[in-house]
């Protein structure tokens, strides 16, 4: 029976969606975590241990164990682990996406680069140290800029200002961002570009970009901050900018040198044609990928699982039913008291699950210092513009009681803060 | 004789590659067997001949009823074909489908109750405690075990980890024959999980 290596860290959200997937293709599988189980003496072939951060002693553990438990693929579904996971398979003689290619995906300035050796369409940018004087960065700086850490991900710490005394105290609040998150001290200043958002999940065989699915995001994403709403399929727009929209992503794989497995892009689309914003080498983030179904009701994440242990996947296509997903945002800062209207939302036709990913007692932190999902409302409806409808529907029939804290969050608070997606 | 005999297969869609055979006559009257593997499977002369299909890694016989769980991505069609073949060459020959020593060496459903209890004071709740957590056995029915996981457990991120590689890794290690492990823990009402996800 084949096994796999599934990288999770102790605060994915995936968990669930990935053991669900593995058990139901019968595959034996590893779970690599940063911390040890309190059941791995019970199977000490189903745990192990591994310092992500820390290639060197991730890939003398791996080969030990491997040569007990032989893997037939690694799969890291996150930004912490994706690295990981490739310089593992490279040492196993896996197929894997180069680790240079991986971690030119992973660095927001890496991968601007990359893209800009190819004249992909995207924003100017400039890369700082965030220990600059921020006057200095001032009057280098094109307005409207947005500010973004190059090592977090999913909008954490990503600010868009309009102006010098703007830039002043964004910069200041990035800087306690990436004190606490002990992150790289780069920052990436570049160019807004207006427009509707969409983002892009495929599948790589080959180099070649299988498009899964072409999500829009009907909510403007303007800034200060850039808190991700809504995503619906299939995309409204017209035929050709889907077209164009495709053939940026897929150029875009090919400027990082992705070759195999999931991607998550992310483009801008204005007057100009399709700009793109970000491109990872991971499916889609928190529980979205619950909005997407192929096949008879599999999954994305044995999608992903089957590829990657050579099984066919061409036939699965994905189920033409329009669906979306609604990323609840977090309310305002402080602590969660109560949930209400949860029956009442998920009684909404057309909405088909609400997994709420917070619980009460919990400290909500927004963006750009916060990283958490609060939760996910699932639709699935006739057309997209009734998904778009159902999911602001139920949303408003949930109503949030938190107890307001300090403003100016405390560090420690700030520290628990994980980066996101 | 094999005229006569109908088989339907049906495939979960929850386990595609577990697959239920619906047989026209009765092959185990007593109850539920399962076998893992082919060493298990010497304790019945059908499960042992199911068991030379390629790609077969365990079978239930349950009343008139075959699951076969395979593994790889093969279709189900030409295999299906193989399984009835096999259950159909098995009834002629007028062996029984498990022995009769199986039943004496299996436990009914208050035994594994007994014996999943022992498993969770002595094995399962000390180790999770570590944790905060627990976990209630609240029934076993057909061989199926009802659990619930509360606090560090409930709602915690690795909470499916926890049971399907160690809570039901340890009670298969002791009762290879329980047929499924269910978690009836209503994760979203968890005030104090362990592991809060919070990596997007």
């Amino acid at each position: 029976m084949a096994r796999i290596l599934l990288l999770l860290p102790t605060t994915t959200y995936r968990a669930t969606d990935f053991i669900e997937a593995a058990q139901r293709l019968g595959v034996h599988v590893t779970v690599a975590s940063e911390e040890k189980n309190v059941l791995e003496s019970k199977n000490p072939e189903g745990y192990l241990k591994l310092n992500f951060e820390d290639l060197g002693s991730v890939h003398r553990s791996v080969l030990e164990f491997s040569k007990r438990y032989p893997f037939d693929a690694v799969l890291g579904m996150d930004d912490t682990t994706v690295i990981a996971a490739a310089a593992i398979s490279h040492a196993l003689s896996l197929k894997s996406n180069s680790l240079e290619s991986v971690k030119s995906a992973r660095n927001k300035r890496l991968m601007r680069e990359a893209f800009s050796r190819e004249n992909l369409p995207i924003p100017n940018f400039q890369s700082f140290s965030i220990n600059e004087n921020p006057e200095r960065i001032a009057s280098k700086s094109r307005y409207p800029c947005v500010l973004k850490p190059t090592l977090l991900s999913a909008s954490q710490g990503v600010m868009r200002v309009n102006g010098p005394n703007e830039l002043y105290s964004a910069w200041e609040r990035l800087r306690k961002i990436i004190q606490a998150q002990k992150t790289s001290s780069e920052v990436l200043v570049e160019d807004f570009i207006s427009g509707q958002e969409v983002a892009l999940e495929g599948l790589l065989e080959g180099s070649q970009l299988r498009v899964l699915a072409l999500f829009d995001k009907p909510d403007p994403l303007e800034g200060p901050f850039f808190e991700e709403t809504i995503y619906v399929r299939p995309s409204r727009l017209d035929s050709r900018m889907q077209e164009e929209v495709i053939a940026c992503a897929a150029r875009a794989t090919k400027a990082l040198g992705l070759e195999t497995g999931p991607v998550h892009a992310e483009l801008r689309i204005n007057e100009e044609g399709p700009w793109i914003i970000e491109i990872a080498a991971r499916p889609i983030g928190g529980r979205c990928s619950r909005a997407l179904r192929f096949g008879l009701g599999i999954s994305l994440e044995e999608l992903i699982i089957r590829q990657a242990l050579g099984f066919e996947t061409c036939s699965l296509q994905v189920d033409p039913t329009p669906s979306g997903v609604m990323m609840i945002p977090v309310p305002r800062p402080g602590i969660l008291k109560k949930i209400s209207g949860v029956e009442e939302a998920k009684a909404v036709p057309g909405v088909v699950d609400i997994l709420l990913a917070t619980h009460i007692g919990q400290q909500l932190v927004p963006l750009p210092e916060g990283s958490s999902y609060f939760g996910f409302i699932f639709c699935r409806e006739q057309t997209p513009q009734i998904v778009e409808e159902r999911l602001r529907v139920a949303y408003n029939k949930l109503k949030f009681e938190v107890e307001s804290t300090d403003n100016n969050l405390p560090d420690r608070v700030l520290e628990s803060c994980h980066e996101t997606t | 004789m094999d005229s006569e005999i109908k088989i339907t297969a049906h495939i979960e869609a929850a386990r595609p590659n577990t697959c239920k055979f619906a047989v026209s006559v009765s092959l185990y009257e007593n109850g539920s067997a399962f076998f893992a593997d082919r060493e298990q499977a010497k304790e019945s002369p059908l499960a042992a001949k199911l068991f030379g299909i390629k790609d077969v890694t365990a079978v239930r016989i349950s009343g008139s009823n075959v699951t076969i769980t395979k593994e790889g991505d093969e279709p189900w069609r030409p295999v299906a074909g193989k399984v009835a073949e096999v259950v159909r060459e098995h009834l002629k020959s007028r062996e029984p489908a498990v022995s009769v020593d199986y039943a004496s060496n299996t436990f009914s459903d208050d035994e594994i109750r007994t014996k999943v209890q022992e498993i969770f004071d002595t094995q399962i709740n000390p180790a999770v405690a570590a944790h905060g957590g627990m976990v209630d056995l609240l029934d076993v029915k057909d061989n199926k075990i009802y659990l619930r996981m509360g606090g560090g457990c409930q709602g915690c991120g690795m909470a499916d980890v926890t049971l399907r590689q160690g809570i039901e890794e340890a009670i298969r290690q002791a009762l290879p024959q329980v047929d499924e492990i269910l978690d009836v823990t209503d994760h979203a009402s968890g005030t104090n999980p362990y592991y809060a996800p919070s990596k997007r």
